[in-house]
């Protein structure tokens, strides 16, 4: 198909043909097209099959309003053509039909529209039972449009996160001026628009306002704008979401010289200017998604920014004066224009209808589309008078069609804000806008060029307002002169054609017509949000870009009430559909690694993420981990704690805080010494424990679990929110590294490191010192026994930590020093009978359900421990579970998280594996108090196919060196 | 057959007095409402609500079924409620679209597996059927699944749940409020519950938007607002509403044919007969009655989503929303009745997974409800539970981490 002559508003370059594939066909289209309009210039006029009825589709709009242009593009299901910027080798294809659109064997489904009522999938396929899953094989392969495309590999995909003042959505005349008002304060400014210009109705009308016509005027707007160094400009950008305090997110696509594909946008705004205008609002007679139905505006843009002739002779059924411009305008193009009917019977520019009578296009007034007649394409229309009192029949390829115009309104819905309905306008629009947010525009129903220019300006000014920017009376002023200006538009009031039933669109995406609606409301489904539902209206693709506005007056119709008794349904994010690949961006994976980490793994380690960090699990590929377990029992071994929480609390309620949270009584920490305790929730159930020592007067510092090292500060400050207590806590978790040696030669290690007398005498176990290493490296050192050996808690600074790690193993070599990981020390730990949180609790496990009642001061009360009537109350409480040490008859352990059993379900494994050092296969389980007796007989139960049953007995914990001497001496 | 539906439920006049009233029309009301009328021939009930009926979580959540909870407690109602979907659709004649697809949930290191093992064992000894997967049996179960190692947090193995699958969550309203409907029972929308009138310890009425009812037995099966109405007669209920939220996927070919479930990555995701894929679903951890959705979020999703089945790259959401859960501190419901009022009964703090329990749960409350004494299996459920310090084993850890569905 040829192209128009060249004309200032068109937006392709001629001089550059691009090359695609459409369903195997070479076509040419040229930069600057869609591929939706390459299509169209290639003869294309079936773009897709419909959903349920698979009724062919044409192009009808331009901005993605519905699904008609829906392709499998580059490989990527579901693209919409007539958004999508053409490139050299695209590859197009057809989708969801057997066969082409133009010929798709699934066509027959049309002809039984009238087997499926509203609520059809629900009344059928059901019965018998047996049938139904048959039936929904069948369901399942008519659905879903596209199809899922695995080898996708997508290109770039940046994002962007940044702040601005004002967030100006929508690039038309209004934004525009929003942005340059705005911005003329100082201001930065960032402005969102989604075509690939700035320019909106302006971009390809040629009618003049003040002697400039509208485009010229509006790429004056664009250049000066861009000009701004404090206006930032993003084209083909879509906002996709508004959300609290003015967070604005959108997506861009990427154009041929963008080093990304598709970029996320989230802008932390000020204030936020929505300028996004109108859309026209579907004409809804029968058959009105006939491939050759278009709105007006489609038809005005194929030729003005796209050179390309909608067909050859049309007739216009338009409720606004822009149908009326456009009709005209296309004539001029070369379109023979039959006929223009005007669903109002007043109310028309008379220069509009002055330009008809000119070109002796014959004018319809009270006139509207009832009937397109034609099977794949438009052949003819029916026009009606709207009352329906006389008809007319004119041939014809195109049928420019609307009711006029409606606002898109889709960031009013996300902001929250109810709409209601506008007389005048016909519009359904929030009855005032929060602070911070403001509006401008066709938007709001201004009609002509000055009032939309004008209340942009203010809008602008008002934003400047809200940001302290600029003066109150200022922007007072251009609203005044706006008032005195404006126009605002009357609307046209038609809700359907005479005539609309069963084959008049409600919702193009999901094939819903004017009867469904009218069934919906019999059903009882009588508010759109409910028709929804049933009929599916506006749950497609487009959400609510055909049906939006249209279905709470039909059914305000149909309900027999007056326009504007229904509300529009609600409209959610994202406004456009995008993809998962620009959601999840750069996605860089977020983890911390101690400063040991690169060490470690080039010592073989093989890391787990735990919480936030990664961790070092096993030094080898054996799971049992039996060498590392047995060198920390003979030698010595090392691992890196450095997760482990650490913190310095100190200032004169410091104690104070320290009593409030931890079970034990915290005055009773000896200076040199550490006390091992543990936090409560308040219901008494285990939440963390770790040691403390005092430094000195209010001045302690103590350790946490690795997993609540995050919470610990928030967890003090919220129970001791209502004090009037001065302590300061300071998280040291990053700033120290924290080194666990341990084994029988561990001393023999250190002492190798220090002067520091660290016999067992000097430095005993449960013992705090602080020393330099090599006279150089400042170390806490913690003499514990977690793996139930000699061991030496060695807290560093982060950036020592390597140089230690690296002491450690030299001077540790001639006696055996090997790391070990965490699964080890898992094994160790439990063979010792400790617990670790999570692992051997539940929520619900108070601190006396584990053993470890003792921990807790019940004297202190004055301190209000947080837990403690819990504890109290719990005490002596019958029937809770209970954690026992058990031995397994036979050496294979059950695996952890297999139950115990009698008859019903009476408590679980925890931790369970066989022990090399004591040759057994020992575990700790939770189970019902009556069984925790020592010699009761469990009966564990492994599921699998068949399950395995294990017998075992609860015996005393710990199960390694009772005594505790090992770590002792 | 193909003859359109006509009215679904019948609008009732608004009586000054009802043998049983029910408020909010969500699924737990109108499934005790239906069973009241039909297995106890308590006809006069009136269910209340306050918007349309559907309004609450009924019409917003995911509808995954499924019986391979925790613990015995909650095993058996989840069981039976599983079992109870094809009489369902043949009793109420609507085709509630049970997809009975199977339900993968992930483990991601060892002690997740360890932790699914106790929801495996529990199941099979309950006669449940379920399994453990490992990784590779994962991936043969759903080919699109990515088990590389270079993903933040690697698979490791599964749990699959054969048995579970999905449900259309509008028929199943739709459907109890049809069937009650045809049996007597007076469903009052736009009517709010505001008051309960208690005289000597016992129920004698409840004061609504439109009037007073008289009635001896109330129900609060308010759903989030359930602690709002418990409010009414001063029992103050462990609950904490949390907002959550859910999207979909723009229709595509079905492609992916079981809910998949990752507790690190905290996300679900299945494919709907209709062909999209319906995903959730996050908690905010702060208290509120909005259903606003959360920028972060959808963006969250994507980025999990992509790592476990990198397929959707290419896939487009469609729309987010929000909705509310009514959690309580152990993931598990308070149902409970004449204590210490009599002829209050409440059955709520479903959080987000009172969709799956809603017909079973309904029926078991009908019985407590008409003869007055707690059904066996509803009894671990009373709100007791909570001042004794007795919580169920629904969760190991702290209730924002579960499976979600
Ligand atoms: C996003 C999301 C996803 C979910 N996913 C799942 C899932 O996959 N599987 C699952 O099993 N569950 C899921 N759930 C949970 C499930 O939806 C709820 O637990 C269930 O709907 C609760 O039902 P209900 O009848 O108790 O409450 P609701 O359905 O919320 O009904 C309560 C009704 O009470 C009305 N009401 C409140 N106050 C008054 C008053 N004063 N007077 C009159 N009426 C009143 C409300 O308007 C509402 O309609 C999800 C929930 C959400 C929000």
């Amino acid at each position: 198909m040829k192209r128009l002559p060249h004309s200032p508003t068109q937006r392709i370059d001629t001089r550059h043909p691009l090359p695609f594939s459409y369903g195997g066909r070479l076509l040419e289209g040229y930069r600057g097209d869609t591929v939706a309009t390459a299509l169209f210039a290639n003869g294309v006029r079936i773009f897709s099959r419909s959903l349920k009825y698979h009724r062919p589709r044409g192009l009808y709009s331009l901005d993605g309003e519905s699904s008609n242009c829906l392709m499998e593009i580059d490989g990527l299901p579901n693209m919409r053509a007539e958004q999508v910027p053409l490139r050299g080798g695209m590859q197009v294809r057809p989708q969801n039909v057997v066969g082409s659109p133009e010929r798709d064997l699934l066509g027959f489904l049309d002809a039984f529209h009238w087997a499926m009522p509203a609520g059809f999938y629900y009344r059928v396929f059901h019965k018998p039972y047996r049938l139904w899953p048959f039936f929904q094989t069948l369901i399942r392969r008519a659905a879903g449009a596209g199809t899922v495309n695995p080898s996708w590999e997508p290109g770039r995909y940046d994002e962007l996160h940044f702040h601005a003042d004002v967030c100006v959505v929508g690039g038309g005349p209004a934004g525009m001026q929003a942005a340059r008002a705005a911005a003329q304060t100082g201001l930065r400014v960032v402005l969102l628009e989604s075509r690939p210009w700035l320019g909106g109705f302006y971009d390809w009308r040629t009618v003049e306002h003040h002697g400039t016509p509208l485009y010229e005027r509006g790429r004056h707007l664009a250049r000066e704008l861009e000009s701004l160094s404090n206006v930032r400009v993003y084209t083909s950008c879509t906002a996709t979401g508004l959300y609290g305090d003015n967070l604005v997110t959108a997506v861009q696509e990427g154009g041929p010289d963008d080093f990304f594909h598709q970029r996320y946008l989230e802008i932390r705004a000020r204030a936020v200017v929505a300028a996004t205008g109108c859309t026209e609002r579907p004409l809804v007679f029968e058959h009105n998604e006939r491939p050759g139905v278009m709105q007006p505006g489609c038809a005005h843009r194929l030729a003005r920014t796209y050179g390309l002739l909608p067909g050859t002779a049309a007739v216009f059924s338009v409720g606004h004066d822009l149908g009326l411009e456009a009709a005209a305008d296309l004539h001029d193009q070369g379109l023979h224009v039959a006929c223009v009917a005007d669903c109002r019977s007043d109310g028309q520019d008379p220069q509009r209808i002055a330009a008809l009578e000119e070109r002796n296009i014959p004018f319809l007034r009270g006139w509207v589309a009832a009937r397109a007649l034609g099977k794949k394409a438009v052949e003819a229309v029916v026009l009606s008078t709207t009352e329906g009192s006389a008809t007319r029949t004119i041939s014809c390829d195109v049928l420019a069609a609307s009711a006029g115009l409606t606002p898109l309104t889709g960031l009013f819905s996300l902001a929250r804000l109810p709409l209601s309905y506008d007389e005048r306008t016909g519009y359904f629009l929030p009855a005032s806008l929060p602070e911070g947010l403001y509006a401008a525009g066709r938007l709001v129903g201004y009609d002509d060029p000055a009032s939309i220019e004008l209340s942009g300006t203010a809008a602008g000014l008002r934003a400047a307002v809200h940001c302290g920017a600029l003066d109150a009376p200022r922007a007072d002023e251009a609203l005044t002169e706006l008032q005195d200006n404006h126009r605002v538009l009357r609307g046209s009031k038609l809700v359907l054609a005479p005539g609309a039933g069963a084959r008049s669109f409600v919702c193009f995406d999901e094939d819903a017509t004017v009867k469904h609606v009218r069934q919906s409301v019999r059903m009882g489904f009588d508010v759109p949000e409910l028709a929804k539902r049933v009929t599916a209206i506006g749950t497609g693709p487009s959400q609510s870009g055909i049906p939006g506005h249209n279905l709470p007056l039909i059914m305000a119709h149909l309900r027999g009430e007056s326009a504007g008794t229904l509300r529009p349904t609600t409209v959610r994010p994202p406004l456009k559909p995008t993809l998962l690949a620009t959601y999840a961006g750069l996605h860089p994976d977020i983890h911390k690694k101690t400063p040991l980490h690169d060490v470690q793994e080039r010592a073989g380690a093989v890391f787990r993420r735990v919480g936030v960090w990664k961790r070092a699990r096993y030094f080898s590929s054996d799971p049992t981990c039996r060498d590392e377990i047995l060198n920390v029992r003979n030698n010595v071994g090392i691992l890196d704690g450095s997760t482990l929480g650490k913190f310095r609390i100190f200032g004169p309620d410091a104690e104070k805080a320290l009593q409030r949270v931890y079970v034990g009584d915290m005055s009773r920490v000896p200076a040199g010494k550490l006390k091992y305790s543990a936090m409560c929730t308040e219901d008494g159930c285990l939440l963390d424990d770790g040691v403390a020592t005092k430094l000195g007067e209010n001045d302690y510092y103590f350790t946490t679990s690795t997993g609540r090292a995050g919470a610990t500060v928030e967890w003090f400050r919220f129970h001791t929110r209502h004090e009037d207590w001065e302590y300061y806590l300071v998280n040291l978790t990053d700033s120290l590294a924290s080194i666990n040696l341990a084994g029988p030669k561990a001393r023999d290690v250190l002492q190798q490191l220090t002067d520091a007398d660290v016999s067992n005498d000097a430095f005993p176990f449960m013992g705090y010192r602080e020393f330099r290493l090599k006279g150089l490296v400042p170390a806490r050192v913690l003499r514990l026994g977690f793996v139930g050996e000699l061991s030496y808690e060695i807290h560093i600074p982060s950036s020592m930590a390597r140089t230690v790690w690296q002491w450690l193993l030299e001077a540790g070599r001639p006696l055996g020093i090997r790391p070990f990981g965490l699964e080890a020390q898992n094994v160790l730990r439990m063979e010792k009978g400790h617990v670790i949180i999570g692992q051997e609790s539940e929520i619900r496990t108070t601190l006396i359900d584990l053993g470890l009642g003792f921990l807790w001061d019940r004297t202190k009360t004055w301190a209000k421990t947080v837990g403690a009537p819990a504890l109290q109350f719990a005490e002596s409480q019958e029937g809770r579970l209970k954690l026992v040490g058990f031995l397994v008859d036979g050496s294979r352990p059950p695996l952890d998280g297999s139950i115990v059993v009698d008859g019903s379900i009476r408590g679980h494994v925890c931790t369970c594996r066989y022990s090399p050092t004591l040759d057994k296969a020992i575990g700790l389980a939770l189970v019902d108090d009556d069984l925790a007796a020592l010699g009761s007989r469990l009966r564990i139960f492994e599921p699998g196919d068949p399950p395995e049953y294990f017998d075992a007995r609860v015996v005393p914990t710990p199960f390694y060196d009772p005594e505790g001497q090992r770590m002792k001496c | 057959m193909f003859e359109p539906f006509g009215r679904l439920w019948k609008q009732a006049p608004f009586r000054s007095t009802y043998d049983a009233v029910i408020v909010g029309g969500g699924l737990h009301g109108l499934a005790t409402a239906y069973y009241l009328a039909k297995n106890h021939g308590v006809r006069r009930v009136a269910v209340l609500e306050k918007n349309h009926i559907g309004y609450g979580s009924a019409g917003r959540n995911t509808a995954i079924v499924r019986a391979n909870q925790r613990t015995q407690e909650n095993i058996p109602l989840y069981d039976e409620g599983l079992k109870m979907w094809p009489q369902l659709m043949d009793e109420l004649d609507f085709n509630l679209m049970f997809f009975n697809c199977g339900n993968l949930n992930l483990a991601h290191s060892e002690a997740a597996m360890g932790a699914l093992r106790l929801q495996v064992a529990s199941a099979q000894y309950l006669g449940v059927r379920s399994e453990l997967l490992d990784r590779k049996q994962c991936k043969e179960l759903i080919p699109h699944l990515n088990i590389s190692e270079d993903i933040t947090y690697p698979v490791f193995g599964g749990m699959y749940h054969p048995p579970g699958g999905t449900v259309r969550h509008d028929a199943l309203v739709w459907a109890l409020a049809k069937g009650a409907s045809a049996l007597g029972v007076h469903i009052h929308q736009q009517t709010e519950v505001t008051g309960i009138a208690v005289h000597r310890g016992r129920v004698t009425a409840v004061e609504t938007s439109r009037g007073t009812i008289h009635t001896l037995r109330v129900l609060n099966a308010a759903g989030p607002w359930s602690v709002l109405v418990s409010a009414m007669v001063d029992i103050r209920l462990p609950i904490h509403v949390l907002p959550i939220q859910a999207m979909v996927t723009e229709p595509l070919k079905p492609f992916l044919h079981h809910v998949i479930s990752s507790g690190a990555y905290h996300c679900y995701a299945n494919q709907s007969l209709k062909g999209e894929v319906v995903t959730g679903a996050h908690m905010d951890p702060w208290i509120s009655y909005g259903t606003h959705v959360t920028a972060h979020y959808i963006k969250h999703q994507a980025e999990a989503l992509t790592e476990l089945l990198p397929c959707l790259r290419g896939v487009k959401f469609m729309r987010i929303w929000g909705g509310l859960a009514d959690m309580t501190p152990d993931m598990a419901p308070i149902i409970d009745g004449n204590d210490p009022i009599e002829g209050y009964y409440m059955d709520c703090g479903w959080g987000y997974f009172g969709f799956k329990s809603a017909a079973v749960t309904g029926k078991y409350v009908a019985e407590y409800m008409a003869t007055g004494r707690c059904p066996k299996i509803l009894q671990p459920f009373r709100l007791k539970r909570y001042e004794e310090n007795r919580l169920l084993g629904e969760t190991a850890s702290p209730p924002q981490y579960g499976p979600w569905n």
